[in-house]
Parts: C-alpha cells; structure tokens; sequence
C-alpha cells in the first residue's frame, strides 16, 4: 500500500464498509477455531458461488459469545442481519441452502439482538421464540408450535417465519419472542398471548405494552468496539471502519498537552488493573527530559480466566496499534514494543501483520500521516512468565533478562527500558484511547461510576450459563453481570461466589453481588479489579480449595527475588495443604493471616504483595469452611475430597475396560 | 547363530555384524562364556571396527555441529542489533527444535558471548522454553481457573492414568508428552487442552482418550 495521507484516511473512511449486500462473517479467534471455525469458514468459501448471486465471506475477530462458538454473522439482501451461534459443518449447508437459498432462518442458533427497539414494529418477517424461564419446562416448542398455528389461522404462514432461538440474551423473563426486522421483544408470554401478538403486533403492527422487554441492554461496546465487525487482518478494511481516525485527528490538530488533557477529561484509568490513571502515567513521562523515551502495550495476559486482551489483539489489532501511537505522540516516545505471550501465536500473527501493514501504509515509521512525528513499534514475545505482566519484570524480560522485577521508585516512567523513561499501558487502555480522542473525552467519562469512568470488558467464566466477554460501564453491578448478562450459574444451581482478579484478587460471596463494580468498591471487599476476569462459583465449590488453587500459582510463579513471596507463600500453602487433608493445627488461621500480612507489606512487586488475596478474601468471607475442616479433621477431609465431582476420581477407569 | 561359534571364525563374523551393534554383543559375550576370556584375535577385530564405527560418528558430529553453528550464526545475524535479543533467539531455536538443545544454547553463548549460565538463567525462568526434547505428541491440559472448576483435574487424572506418565514428563517411547498449562485464553470453553497444536473445548472426561486415540490410532489405547 502507498503511504497514507490524511485526506486518504478520511476517503477511506466514507467509503461504504462492505460492497456487497450479501455477507457471512465467521468469527475466526482462538476460541471460535477451537470450536471449528475454521473448517465452517471453509465451507463457505468454497460453496459461496453455489447461492447465485455474490455472497462475500469474511473473516473477522470474535464478537464475545463464546460460549455460543463457532459464531457466524450473516447478511441477506431484503433479510434482517443474523447472528448464528455454534455453527456446525452441517449448519452452515443449511445457512446456504435455506437462509441465502430460501430466506428461512434456522431453527436452535439464533442468537437474538441485544439492540432491543421500542418503537412500534413495522412489518415482521421473522419471529424469535424462546423459553427463558429458569426451571427446566422448556415451552419453546409448544409456543413455536402455537404462534404458527395461529398464523396460519389468519392465513399469514408464508409471510411470517417462527424461528426457535439459540440464546436471546435474556434470561429467566418465561417465554420471550423478538419481532425482526424491528427487534421489537416481548418477555413472560403466555399461551392465551399468543393471538393477541399475532393481531395486534404483526397484523396492526401496534406494540403490546404491557408484555414489551423495556430495560436497555446493559452492554456499551467502546473496547469491542470492531471485534467481529470487520477482517482484523486487512488494513483497508480497517480503514473503512474509522480505524485510525483518532489518529489522523490527534497528529492533525491537537498537541500532545491536548492529547493528555483529553485523557484527563475521559477519566480513563489503567485497565490493566491497578487503575493508574492514564494520563497522569503519561504526563509524568512526558516531563522527563531525557530521550528516547519508550512506550509498551503489556499484553502479557497472565490471569487465568481472563482473555480479553487476547480477544482484541485477536479481533481489532490495528486499533491497539493506533492506541499506542497516540500514547507514544503524547508522551514523546520514539519506539515502542507490543508485549504478547507466546501461549497467544494468533494474536502474535494478527499484530504483527498489522504493525507491518501500518509501517507500509506509512501509519508507523517516519514521519506518520506527513506531521513530523516518527514513532515505530516492534513486537517481543513473553516467554510463560505470570510476574512479567508486572512493570519492571515485563522490561527485564523485554531486554533479553530473566523477569524479575526491581524495586520501585524509580518508576518505570522515569527509569524504564534500557534505563530510560517508559510508559506501560495494558491492551484495553489503549483500544480505549482512539475511540475517546474521536469522540472526545467528555463523552468517555458521561458512563461510568464516581471515580471509576467509562466501560471495562470483564470475561466472565467457570460456572456460569453462558461464558462470554462483556463490556459493561462500570458501575453495574456483579449480579447484573453475571445474571443479567451471562445468564445466571451454569446448571441451575445456588451461586456462592464470584472471583475477580485472578490470583491477585479475591471472591465476592453471593450476598455483595448488588456492590457496583469498580477499582475502589472491589478493593473494599477485598478484592480487586484485576484485568477483569470474573469466575462464577456454585455450591459445589469449596473455598478450601479455590484458595490452595490460588496460592499454589502464585507460589509457582514467584520469581524468588524477595524472601517475602519465596518463603511466605511456601508456607501459606504448605499450611492450606495440611488443613485441606484435615491435619490442620490451632491456630492455623492465625498463623496464614500473619503471613499474609508480612507478605502484602513486605514484597517486592504486586505478586507478592497481592499473592495472599485469595486467601484472606476466602476466610473473610468463608472462614466456617476452613474451619470445619479443622475441626473434622481427616475424615471430615476424605469426605469432602471424594464429594466433590472435580477432583479425580481414586483410580481413573480404563476407557474401554 | 552358529552354536559352535570358534575363536578363528568369529573375526569375519564381527565384520559382517559391525552394523549390529546389539548382534554384536551378544556374540562376545557367547565367546567369553565359551572360553572364559576374549581371545586376541578377536579383541583387535573388534578394535578395528570401533575405529572406523567411531570415525564415521565423527563426521557425522563434525557435520551436526557445523550445521548447529551456521544454524545459530544465521539467527544472530538476523537479530543483531537487536537489543535483548537473547530471548528473541531463543525462541526461535524453541519453535524450530521444540525444546533448547544443550549443543545449541553452547553454540548461542559462543556467538553472542554471553555466559551459558546467564542464558540458563534465563532459560530456566520462563516456562516457555524446554530443556528437554518434547513427544511426537503433545498433550497440554489447560489449567485455569475456569477450566479447574469445570472438571480439568479429572481430565488429568485420566490423562495421566491412560498415557501412564507424570505431568510436565514424556513417555519412555517418546511418543506422548504432557503438560499442565496456565491459560490458554480459551475460558469461554473451559475446560479446554491442546493436542499437537490444535485446541479442543468444552471437553469432559471421556474427550481424553479419544483424543489419544485420534492423535495415535494405530496404538490402541487401553
């Protein structure tokens, strides 16, 4: 590609997305092609010129359902845009055959619009059914049956297509149907309904009141903006989306003071997980007056149960990338690295082509977009080392050195890669930072909670219905997240906790899920906020356990450095263990707190200092639970280890004996 | 094998066997059974054939290293330059081979002149890089926190009871190697593993040996 102008960007911007009116887009991330993804996206490859008429199949990052992979969005002329959830090889024959063949939409993957419309609906030509209520009777198929009966009485059955949906992102509202093209949706309807839905809403086209779904989707896609919109791989593409817009804007009009002092309006802080602001982060690099000075996008994801980074490095890399531009513009920066773990090779692939894309489009490299500015990014490889997500550990590592991390201050931002002023931001931070310059910082900080602005992706996961990625503002609260958004706990069962922060943070019991989620709320129960990954707990799961869990990655992980994580998280766990076979002594607990204590004052880096959380958030909250097992002793042990469905089973059957 | 094996008509024989090593010995130790000893003749026979055996074991190490060494050459020049492109390095050599091979890590301390022990530090320190070769096959078991509360320690315990190996160990025919990893970014799929670089979710116990079985259909899994 030539190099860009500014004038370039700007035609590229209005040109329409995508040329075609008729389109599959197959989400093609690391999940979606563990579910088969890619052998679906074959599939349509190869059988697109079948249908007769131009249909285009584009490859593109995942839109967050992951429970729901293999995903596929699908567009027909003159037929509302389809998302179909786990998308077999046999499923996507019948989308060409019967959605692009014969304008009928598949039974059982559908997953409906959370773009809910309260406007009357115009005419409909596809009804969503599905039962959402929580008990097993499952009247989805008795009110598919009904609602076309009943359009059939009134002669509408070739007009109008009742559908059996896949998931239709509410839960637990009885039978809930959603009207497309308008994405009109009624929730708790009931068998005698039925005939007035059909008269009054899809013969009179007039709204039923009293049985419309009026809450908002909680969900506000700032960070995910493009994941699953377009081809991460293909610039041009990109570009047509308003990728790089923030950019063009920022080196055509504002100064990097101005760039900082958007951010300080946007109130947008470290997503990593501290909740550094950044701004600040990046006037205190500026100040320094010392070159060259570094930036580096950490996307060492490290967290277990978290992958949002992975996701939008996955699906929208060139927005990370026009992220770190701005940060590097702002701050002075002449280099910057990406930070990615090698366990991500796709997201690896996926940014390096886009840094080498950029960098031929004239977007990286000397002189960008003709203002003078000269930046350029590299990509380096973290190596499976959880304590390199720390600063000062994640720069040893990137100069070619075992990451330890070194005391602070000096700060990395006076003192940081190769002894020069550094400014770390995590992968969502900087996704963020294009999006608030184009749409300023006020708007940014319009959502959000008091101190904490704007939107936070968490990946809620373990054992909920639907494991997925959410974007929410903050503010909302756990309950909504976990219920409202993901559908509850998976199988029906009581939830007992949920886990935020990885091994840095702590569980939340059932009774503080209505505390709105952010940096300071989190912190106060004793948790924290972490890089957003959120584990549901059932009953099922023992505290005991959740916390050895914990502890012992966090022993794993500890680089050894300072005797405080060596030798206190050593023991911690050597004491869990003891109490979890039932051998536990009195005063156990005392003893576990003490080190904690001695661990969180006395370590070096964040590791070490947060490694306890776990633990104390689990007897502050759970203590009964380790307390049984201290006074049931052994058997009291046994029988909980032989209870529990988790763990394996005494001697593992041969398969096939 | 001839039982009557004598002292005069075994050198002619250890010549046609020099291939075989195993036939070899085997047939030496008939000799010294028989006579109690080895006799001279057959001593210096045998010698003989060491030496052109050994001979040709040192081309072949000449060639191997000289092939380490342009191998090694080759990634440094590519990454000259580089600041802290020790681990860039090594990850390379980590992709090509699969794990560091000692020779290797000796031959980037020479090229870079860096301590050996300086890139064992390193090396040691991150769990991306093996010190030992891996299996034909790989199995790695996710565990996360997801996929540990959605049943992976069974998937383990299977794993390891079907394979019959210890986790972060590979098989004594080097055909399986598996591994407990941290989080593959999969836990909107949990539980999930990889086998031979392909990832597999939403499993459960019984997801284990058909994917031993798949990777290895020829061996019956029992």
């Amino acid at each position: 590609m030539n190099r860009m102008t500014p004038a370039d960007l700007a035609t590229f911007a209005k040109t329409p997305a995508s040329a075609g009116l008729n389109w599959v887009r197959v989400s093609l991330d690391t999940g979606g092609i563990a579910a088969g993804a890619d052998t679906v996206c074959a599939i349509f490859e190869k059988e697109a010129g079948t249908v007769g008429f131009p249909l285009e199949v584009r490859r593109v990052g995942s839109l967050g359902y992951s429970w729901a992979d293999p995903l596929v969005e699908v567009a027909r002329d003159g037929m509302p845009k389809v998302v179909y959830g786990q998308v077999g090889d046999d499923d996507a024959h019948r989308i060409l055959q019967d959605h692009f063949g014969r304008r009928r939409l598949l039974d059982d993957h559908v997953l409906a619009s959370r773009a809910r419309s309260l406007e009357a609906p115009g005419s409909t030509a596809y009804i969503l059914v599905k039962d959402t209520s929580a008990d097993k009777g499952d009247k989805t198929q008795f009110f598919q049956f009904s609602l076309a009966e009943e359009l059939k009485r009134c002669n509408l059955q070739d007009k109008v297509q009742v559908v059996r949906a896949f998931d239709m992102g509410i839960y637990d509202e009885g039978v809930t149907v959603q009207f497309l093209p308008s994405r009109v949706t009624y929730t708790n309807v009931l068998a005698p309904d039925v005939a007035r839905i059909v008269k009054t809403t899809i013969q009179g086209k007039k709204l039923l009141d009293d049985l419309l779904y009026k809450k908002p989707d909680k969900q506000l896609r700032v960070v995910l903006r493009n994941c699953g919109r377009f081809d991460p791989e293909s610039l041009q593409d990109c570009l047509r989306h308003g990728v790089y817009q923030g950019l063009a804007r920022v080196l055509g009009s504002l100064k990097p003071e101005e760039v900082i002092a958007e951010l300080k309006t946007s109130g947008l802080r470290g997503r990593g997980g501290a909740g550094f602001p950044t701004w600040l982060k990046w006037q205190i690099t500026r100040a320094v007056e010392r070159s060259p000075k570094y930036i580096i996008c950490n996307g060492d994801e490290g967290d277990p149960g978290a992958y949002m980074d992975r996701s939008v490095l996955e699906g929208d890399p060139h927005s990370v990338l026009e992220g770190l531009i701005i940060a590097a513009y702002a701050i002075g920066a002449q280099r910057g690295y990406f930070y990615i773990r090698a366990e991500y090779p796709l997201a690896v692939r996926r940014v390096e082509k886009a840094v080498a894309e950029a960098r031929a489009a004239g977007l990286l490299g000397e002189n960008i977009l003709g203002s003078g500015f000269s930046f350029d990014a590299k990509v380096r490889l973290g190596a499976g080392a959880f304590v390199c997500g720390e600063e000062t550990a994640l720069i040893a590592s990137i100069e070619g050195k075992r990451g330890s991390p070194s005391p602070r201050p000096p700060y990395p931002s006076v003192r940081g890669l190769f002894g020069q002023p550094t400014a770390i931001n995590n992968v969502e931070t900087l996704a963020a930072v294009p999006e608030i310059l184009v749409r300023g910082g006020a708007w940014y900080a319009s959502f959000g909670a008091e101190k904490s602005r704007g939107t936070k992706v968490f990946a809620v996961t373990g054992k909920v219905r639907n494991p997925q990625l959410v974007e929410v503002p903050l503010g909302v609260t756990l309950r909504d997240i976990v219920f409202d958004l993901c559908g509850g706990v998976f199988g029906g069962k009581p939830i007992k906790a949920v886990q935020t922060g990885g091994p840095s943070g702590g569980v939340i019991p059932e009774h503080l899920l209505h505390t709105p989620v952010s940096y300071e709320s989190l912190q106060e129960l004793g948790s924290i906020m972490g890089s957003g990954g959120m584990i549901v707990m059932d009953q099922d799961d023992s505290m005991v356990e959740v916390s050895r869990f914990y502890l012992r990655f966090c022993v794993d992980e500890s680089c050894g450095k300072c005797a405080p994580c060596r030798i206190g998280g050593y023991q911690m766990l050597q004491i869990l263990n003891r109490v979890a076979r039932g051998r536990g002594e009195k005063g156990d607990l005392d003893r576990v707190r003490a080190i904690s204590k001695a661990m969180q004052k006395a370590s070096l880096c964040g590791l070490g200092q947060t490694a306890p959380n776990p633990v104390l958030s689990a007897l502050r909250y759970f203590e009964p639970e380790f307390k049984a097992y201290l006074e049931g002793g052994v058997s009291y042990a046994r029988k909980m280890s032989a209870g529990r469905p988790a763990e394996p089973a005494p001697a593992a059957e041969p398969a096939n004996a | 094998m001839p039982s009557d094996t004598s002292a005069t008509e075994l050198p002619s024989q250890i010549s046609t066997w020099k291939d075989d090593d195993a036939a070899l010995l085997e047939s030496l130790e008939q000799i010294e059974q028989k006579h109690g000893f080895i006799p001279r003749q057959v001593a210096e026979e045998i010698s003989r054939v060491l030496e052109v055996k050994l001979a040709r074991l040192r081309q072949l190490q000449v060639k191997v290293e000289s092939n380490v060494r342009k191998e090694v050459d080759a990634l440094v020049e590519k990454w000259k330059g580089e600041e802290g492109n020790l681990i860039l390095i090594l990850h390379e050599i980590e992709n090509q081979h699969g794990y560091v091979p000692r020779e290797i890590a000796m031959e980037v301390s020479h090229a870079l002149g860096v301590n050996l022990a300086r890139i064992y530090e390193v090396l040691t320190f991150y769990h991306y890089f093996k010190l030992k070769p891996p299996g034909r096959h790989n199995m790695a078991l996710c565990m996360g926190t997801a996929c540990y509360l959605k049943g992976a320690p069974a998937m383990l315990a299977e794993a390891k009871a079907l394979l019959k190996v210890e986790e972060g160990t590979t098989t004594a025919d080097r055909e399986w190697h598996l591994d407990v990893v941290r989080c593959i970014g999969c836990c909107g799929m949990s539980p999930a593993m990889v086998v031979d670089g392909k990832t597999y979710g939403r499993l459960t116990v019984t997801d284990v040996p058909r994917l031993i079985a798949k990777a290895t259909p020829t061996k019956a899994v029992s």
